[in-house]
């Protein structure tokens, strides 16, 4: 599954990034690397979404969130 | 005295470093941009028991590598001479995401110093953090501060002054359990951040290699990592014959491997983790929501307009009496000391007026400028870019840029001033090249009188069509222009949602002052060398000085370009003057008319009815005053407007390819909207 299609506060962690190189370095410079653990908090919206890994809460848009494979990490 | 100590502060946005930065220097700064781009550079000085700091505040950025402006100016700024101690500001409310530019940093081989923001905001969410452990194992002082309170200040600066000569780092006191190293060397202990064996081993052999081809390079060892990252920079710079060893980019790898450093760091060091659900989560549970989230952003920025101009114009009232007051004064003066009549016209028609009309606008910018700077502060401002993200992507526009877009409803000037809060150039000038057809306040007296002298009851709606179709060519241009460059991936959404704070009284003033600073000074220059262009045009003819504008160069230049207006219902001297001098600013327009029609209080009944006698003489009708007030909404913005688009772009190339577009499509729309209305 994506990150678009997790639920609000659920917890998921990244299995793969697949964007452009730039954007994927931006995003694991922040943290969003193979394996970290997101909660979402906010997917309500058709476009993009808020979501908290490493301590920080970041929006998303839609085009990053369809791009990154998660799997549901449990409670 | 010893020698001036540089140094840079650094660190995440929003992580309070520039409230750091300016408690040290106050407003005594000096801001310019770095050579070439358009990153903003700050510099300040400080004195401490006798020792000179010069303070350097860097651009916040998370990560050292070279993707953005912001990090490779950071970077550079960093490894030059520049800079002898490295503040690294830590929001410590947020460990986990800032100490991954602080690995980073450590690598460089600089005297890093750790400045922990926001301590209070830790304690508040009883976390505590293991101020020993923490330089126990980067091996470099940590400071606690709060910038806002100001404490920690003169503690900081002594550990600047005291870490200055520390280029090695440690001594290190890590247990990383589970870890065999099977490696030669025990990097544990000459460095904070040692990779996984393969990585260290490759480092190895690149440091040899180049020991080998480059022995004068300092710090080979984070060059061998940014090789291994096949960092563009660093791989131009030193070529070397090693494609076996750097078989691939290992950037994943080391990125990946950092982050499980700032793990086991955050385990160790952060007590007390799982606290209570901050605030922040509450106030986003309705400011991001699906349905409130919207609403309330309007009410908010309501509240922000309503602010701006009505405080703001009911002070304007008093700026512009006092105008009044100042230019018949200097008028009286000056004919009392029989100046002769051109120059008292220059000052007071010329200069007064256009350089006091723009100062006019100070309130207005003042209380937008407060009101914006305390949104930003709170940490609200990203939540916008959030809500509004879904309807401004598909007009290729970023969600923040609708901010801009409704303050041009009123001043187009503070307008453009706000799209600097946009993250990309080119979202910029999509931003600044639609913002001014959002009719701004300027243009209603021009449609108020046209349109009650010639729609009778149905004046108020055709002013309200107006307003209607700023949106439409807006909305239109974005779409077409997001078409044309389908450039999508930089409206991809990433932006932090920091933590909501109480803004900062010093922060904010600091920001205001600059503003106001900068739209005195530079808009100032530009609008009082176009007031007396301006002027000049208006009152000068071939014969030389003229005092019936009818005879000047700004009519000759309307009558010969009555042809091109002919076709949009416009084919009138007067009314192409008025319109030049509408540039200097839109309300001009209205006197202009009177002026150039010879009717007086143009704006009372008696005064309309003569006019619409006059220009009913001449053929000028409904159609033709809708095409006139269509084209007024459309065309060349004020002065004051053109020279903010020109700071904001630093290009007068895009500043003319603006005007002209907006030439092109007050003339498109006011032929469609004429030949329409005439055909009817």
């Amino acid at each position: 599954m994506t990150l678009k299609q997790g639920k609000n506060n659920g917890r998921y962690q990244v299995i793969s990034i697949d964007t452009e190189l730039k954007l994927e370095r931006r995003l694991e410079a922040l943290g969003l690397t193979e394996g970290t653990l997101v909660t979402i908090l906010n997917n309500d919206k058709k476009g993009s979404l808020t979501a908290k890994f490493r301590g920080t809460r970041f929006a998303l848009g839609k085009c990053i969130a369809d791009h990154i494979e998660v799997r549901e990490a449990g409670a | 005295m010893a020698d001036i100590i540089n140094v840079g502060f650094i660190g995440n946005p929003n992580c309070g470093k520039t409230t750091l930065f300016n408690a040290f220097t106050g407003a005594n700064l000096k801001v310019a941009n770095w050579p070439g781009v358009t990153v903003e550079k700050k510099e300040g000085k400080t004195i401490y028991e006798g020792q000179e700091f010069k303070l350097i505040d860097l651009p916040g950025i998370y990560s050292l590598s070279s993707y953005t402006m912001e990090e490779t100016v950071s970077r550079e700024c960093i490894m030059s001479n520049d800079v002898d101690v490295i503040v690294d500001v830590i929001d410590a409310s947020c460990l986990e995401r800032s100490l991954y530019l602080t690995l980073q940093l450590l690598e460089l081989g600089k005297p890093v110093v750790l400045a922990l923001n926001m301590m209070d905001i830790v304690e508040e969410r009883g976390m505590e953090i293991d101020l020993h452990r923490l330089p126990e194992m980067l091996g470099t002082p940590a400071i606690p501060v709060s910038a806002r309170k100001k404490t920690g200040l003169s503690i900081l600066l002594h550990a600047i002054a005291h870490h200055k000569e520390y280029d090695t780092q440690g001594p290190f006191i890590h247990h990383h359990s589970g870890m065999r190293s099977s490696h030669r060397h025990n990097h544990h202990e000459e460095y904070a951040m040692v990779y996984e064996d393969v990585i260290e081993g490759k480092i190895d052999m690149i440091i040899n290699a180049l020991a080998k081809e480059y022995p004068d390079t300092d710090n080979k060892r984070w060059h061998a990592i940014k090789l291994l990252e096949k960092d563009k920079t660093i791989t131009d710079a030193y070529p070397l014959p090693l494609s076996s060893v750097i078989d691939k980019s290992y950037e994943k790898d080391i990125i990946s491997q950092k982050y499980d450093f700032i793990e086991e760091i955050i385990s160790e060091v952060l007590v007390n983790k799982s606290a209570k659900e901050a605030s922040t989560e509450k106030i986003d549970h309705y400011m991001t929501d699906k349905w409130l989230g919207l609403p309330l952003f309007l009410c908010i920025m309501a509240l922000v307009f309503f602010l701006t101009f009505t405080i703001g114009d009911w002070l304007k009232g008093y700026f512009e009496i006092a105008l009044e007051l100042f230019s018949g004064s200097v008028s009286d003066f000056l004919a009392s000391i029989h100046t002769n009549d051109m120059l008292v016209s220059l000052i007071v028609d010329g200069i007064i007026s256009g350089v006091g009309g723009i100062l006019t606008f100070l309130p207005n910018i003042f209380i937008l400028f407060l009101a914006l700077a305390i949104l930003e502060d709170s940490g609200y401002m990203s939540r916008v870019a959030f809500v509004m993200d879904d309807i401004m992507s598909k007009l290729g526009l970023s969600g923040r840029a609708f901010l801009p877009l409704l303050l041009g409803f009123g001043c187009t000037v503070p307008a453009v001033m706000a799209s600097r809060a946009l993250e990309h150039k080119k979202d910029r000038f999509k931003t600044i090249l639609v913002t001014p057809f959002m009719s701004c306040s300027a243009r209603l007296p021009i449609y108020v009188l046209f349109s009650s002298m010639f729609f009778g009851k149905y004046a108020m709606l055709v002013c309200y069509s107006m307003y209607l179709l700023g949106i439409i060519v807006a909305i239109g241009t974005a779409f077409i222009l997001s078409k044309i460059d389908g450039s999508k991936a930089e409206h991809a959404l990433l932006i932090e949602l920091p933590e909501y704070k109480s803004p900062n009284a010093h922060t904010i003033a600091i920001y205001v002052w600059q503003k106001i600073k900068d739209y005195l000074t530079k808009a100032g220059t530009v609008i009082f060398i176009a007031s007396i262009i301006m002027w000049g045009i208006l009152n000068f003819g071939p014969h030389g000085y003229v005092t019936d504008i009818s005879e000047s160069f700004g009519s000759m230049i309307g009558k010969a370009v009555i042809p091109l207006f002919k076709p949009v219902g416009l084919g009138y001297w007067q009314i192409i003057v008025a319109l030049i001098a509408g540039i200097a600013a839109k309300e001009v327009v209205v006197s202009s008319c009177s002026v150039l029609f010879g009717i007086q209080n143009i704006t009372t009944t008696k005064g309309m009815e003569s006019m619409v006698a006059t220009l009913g003489a001449l053929g000028f009708g409904a159609a033709n005053a809708y095409a006139l007030m269509t084209f007024c909404l459309l065309y060349i913005p004020c002065t004051a407007t053109i020279a903010t688009i020109q700071r904001e772009l630093k290009s007068w190339k895009y500043t003319g390819l603006i005007l002209l577009y907006q030439l092109f499509a007050a003339w498109v729309v006011s032929f469609i909207v004429y030949q329409t209305a005439s055909f009817l």
